[in-house]
């Protein structure tokens, strides 16, 4: 045997070691989102709100005295990515729990895989309700929780009768504007029309043409998070668009990326930076010590996405392993305190929030109109209500 | 109504401003340019570089185009020219250059969605109505080059020789036409245009770096319909943008974002010459 030989062998039976010692050691942390696509404006505040959870919770002592090791996936904001996000992190870097904030196309395109590799999924995205699996648990908004407060406030403070919705042509975009067609109807509104743009879609002439055929008092959109929703607002200001606008899918990350186009606009969120807490002080000056000037502003999916990795803490705490099963019965009973309050995951699998109304202003920060106490998720998946 | 008009000969004009480059090069050099929505892409990037610099936005357009014609310069003697004996090679080598571009610009600029000013925004009264400002503006710049580019074809000597190249090369050759300093220049020309378009469309858009690709599929196909020739190409771009826009407004925006390829297809089966005047 050379030396070369002898030394390669020796350096494959550390690394072995080495693996094998980190294997047992570290609790891995699955992070599949999308880096690339739709949602690239909003995933790396993600990924930044992530790092800071695992490097607090690792100088704590990490979880059941396992440090945190964090694997990030890009799924590409879609379907097909996911399935390869997923696959990889399940079946071959075989993460302990997959805690991610994606769109819902690459949601239920990993679900399949979470069911099969039987792995904890907590979901820290809103999204469009009702989306149920035995694994998964989701500590953001549904539109039970959020349509209300925008709907509402149009009806009252502009005595907004009839609505115009305009969505991303997916399961979020169709989903939030069912839910919001039926919720203005049932309060005595009407709704003029209601048009959707493929995911990738970046023009959106015709439509806007059709809203202001239709003239309608207020308009609502529901888009993927990112570009479609920077190009329709772009393309809504250039077109002369000033009436009431909700947006139920635009973050307070995105709304100050947007600049100028963003002002004005309504929405309704479970976060926003302004919350006046100690722990969301000591959560925004902790990311600016970490991140400095490559911060991303903290926003209502990179919140809930550092909520749920504490969430994961205190259930394998709670259980007393890591163990998957032990870790989905122990989830709705633990109550985590972070940025957005005091949050428990135990209405169906969902979380009732606290919501804010708010408009964004001319420096891009978002003002709170008002506040709406522990808003209950509603009937989400009644399977899972003992 | 008005603005159902609008909306047809704007979309119109901008899908032709988009295609332009792609036709120019097509015309001279027989060269289907892949690499045409990569060009598209780096000039969303250099009107946000531009713009970023805290230069006026109305700059971006023209830098876009300068730096579009050194790049194409370059691109043509490093990649292109090698090839001119392998046409197909060459075509494969414009998609290769494509995914090259696209990821030096991932590496340079990162994944995400990203913005450049506008350099103006809201409307423009128009008779009884308002329309959006921007495109109006990229309309008129359509027109622009498409009276520049019939210009510079009928009006110049630079157009006279690239006529003669796309007539017959061999024969403009015979005559002591240098083919290979049009066809360079051609190149340049066209990688310009596209990337002044991708600078001129990004106001309405976001900036990252597959913003050409969707792009690249209409101008192809407008250009298969149209042929070499700027009136046809205008005419294809009326023809289809136009049904885009009537698809989309009152059948459904979904359908309208295959009308412009689907149309194509079927244009081309019925009369496989497509729109060609020539």
């Amino acid at each position: 045997m050379t030396w070369k030989t002898q030394a390669t062998l020796a350096l494959l039976a550390v690394a072995a070691l080495a693996g094998g010692a980190s294997a047992q050691e570290t609790v891995k942390i699955g992070i599949p989102v999308g880096l690339s696509g739709a949602n690239s404006v909003v995933a790396p505040s993600v990924v930044q709100s992530s790092e800071l959870a695992a490097e607090e919770i690792n100088a704590a002592g990490g979880i059941l005295g396992r440090q945190i090791e964090l694997i990030v996936a890009d799924d590409g904001s879609g379907a097909q990515g996911a399935q390869r996000a997923f696959d990889s992190l399940v079946f071959q870097s075989e993460v302990d729990v997959l805690i991610s904030m994606e769109t819902s196309a690459a949601r239920n395109a990993g679900l399949p895989i979470v069911n099969r590799g039987r792995t904890p999924y907590i979901y820290t995205s809103f999204y469009e309700g009702r989306s149920c699996s035995p694994w998964m648990y989701v500590n953001a908004w549904v539109p039970e929780q959020q349509v209300a407060p925008i709907v509402d406030h149009f009806m009252a403070e502009f005595e907004a009768k009839t609505f115009y919705l305009i969505g991303s042509d997916y399961a979020f975009g169709r989903g939030m504007l069912e839910f919001t067609r039926a919720y203005v109807e049932a309060n005595g509104g009407t709704v003029l029309g209601e048009d959707y743009l493929p995911m990738d879609g970046s023009d959106w002439t015709a439509i806007i043409s059709n809203l202001r055929a239709a003239a309608p008092d207020a308009l609502i959109t529901s888009t993927a998070g990112g570009a479609p929703n920077v190009t329709l607002t772009k393309q809504l200001r250039a077109a002369g668009v000033d009436i009431p606008y909700g947006n139920l899918a635009v973050d307070e990350g995105t709304a100050k990326a947007m600049g100028a186009d963003a002002t004005g606009i309504f929405i309704a969120a479970s976060y926003l930076t302004s919350i006046d807490s100690a722990e969301n002080k000591a959560f925004l000056s902790a990311m600016e010590a970490k991140f400095g000037a490559d911060l991303k502003t903290p926003n209502d999916l990179s919140v809930p996405q550092y909520e749920a990795i504490y969430a994961y803490k205190a259930a394998a705490e709670a259980a007393g392993s890591t163990d998957a099963e032990a870790v989905i019965d122990a989830l709705d009973d633990v109550a985590v305190t972070g940025p957005r309050g005091v949050i428990q995951m135990n209405k169906q699998r969902h979380a009732p929030l606290t919501m804010y109304l708010g408009q964004v202003l001319a420096d891009g920060s978002v003002e709170v109109i008002s506040t709406f106490e522990n808003v209950d998720p509603g009937e989400q998946c009644p399977q899972f209500s003992g | 109504m008005t603005i159902l008009a609008l909306d047809i000969v704007t979309t119109a004009l901008i899908l032709f401003v988009v295609a332009a480059g792609l036709m120019v090069i097509l015309g001279v050099m027989k060269l289907i340019n892949f690499a045409h929505g990569a060009f598209l892409t780096v000039g969303g990037y250099t009107a946000m570089v531009v713009t970023d610099a805290g230069l006026s936005p109305w700059l971006a357009a023209p830098a876009a185009l300068a730096f579009g014609f050194g790049a194409g310069l370059l691109i043509e003697r490093v990649i292109v020219r090698p090839l001119y004996d392998r046409p197909l090679d060459a075509i494969l080598a414009t998609w290769g250059l494509g995914i090259v571009i696209t990821q030096l610009i991932t590496l340079g600029f990162g994944r995400e969605v990203q913005f450049a000013a506008s350099p103006m925004t809201g409307t423009l009264p128009l008779g009884d109505t308002e329309y959006s400002a921007w495109r109006l503006v990229v309309s008129g710049v359509a027109l622009a080059v498409g009276a520049g580019l019939t210009a510079l074809l009928y009006l110049t000597r630079f157009g006279l020789n690239a006529r003669a190249v796309i007539m017959n090369e061999p024969l403009a050759r015979g005559l002591g036409i240098d083919s290979g300093r049009v066809r360079a220049t051609t190149f340049g020309l066209g990688a310009g245009l596209a990337c002044a378009a991708g600078a001129l469309i990004t106001p309405l858009l976001s900036v990252d770096p597959n913003m050409g690709l969707p792009w690249l599929v209409n101008s192809f196909m407008l250009v298969l319909v149209s042929g070499v020739s700027i009136p046809s190409l205008m005419l294809a771009s009326l023809l289809l943008g136009g049904a885009q826009v009537l698809v989309s407004s009152f059948v459904s925006p979904i359908l309208g974002g295959m009308t412009i390829v689907v149309l194509a297809a079927a244009l081309l089966r019925i009369n496989p010459k497509g729109l060609s005047l020539g």
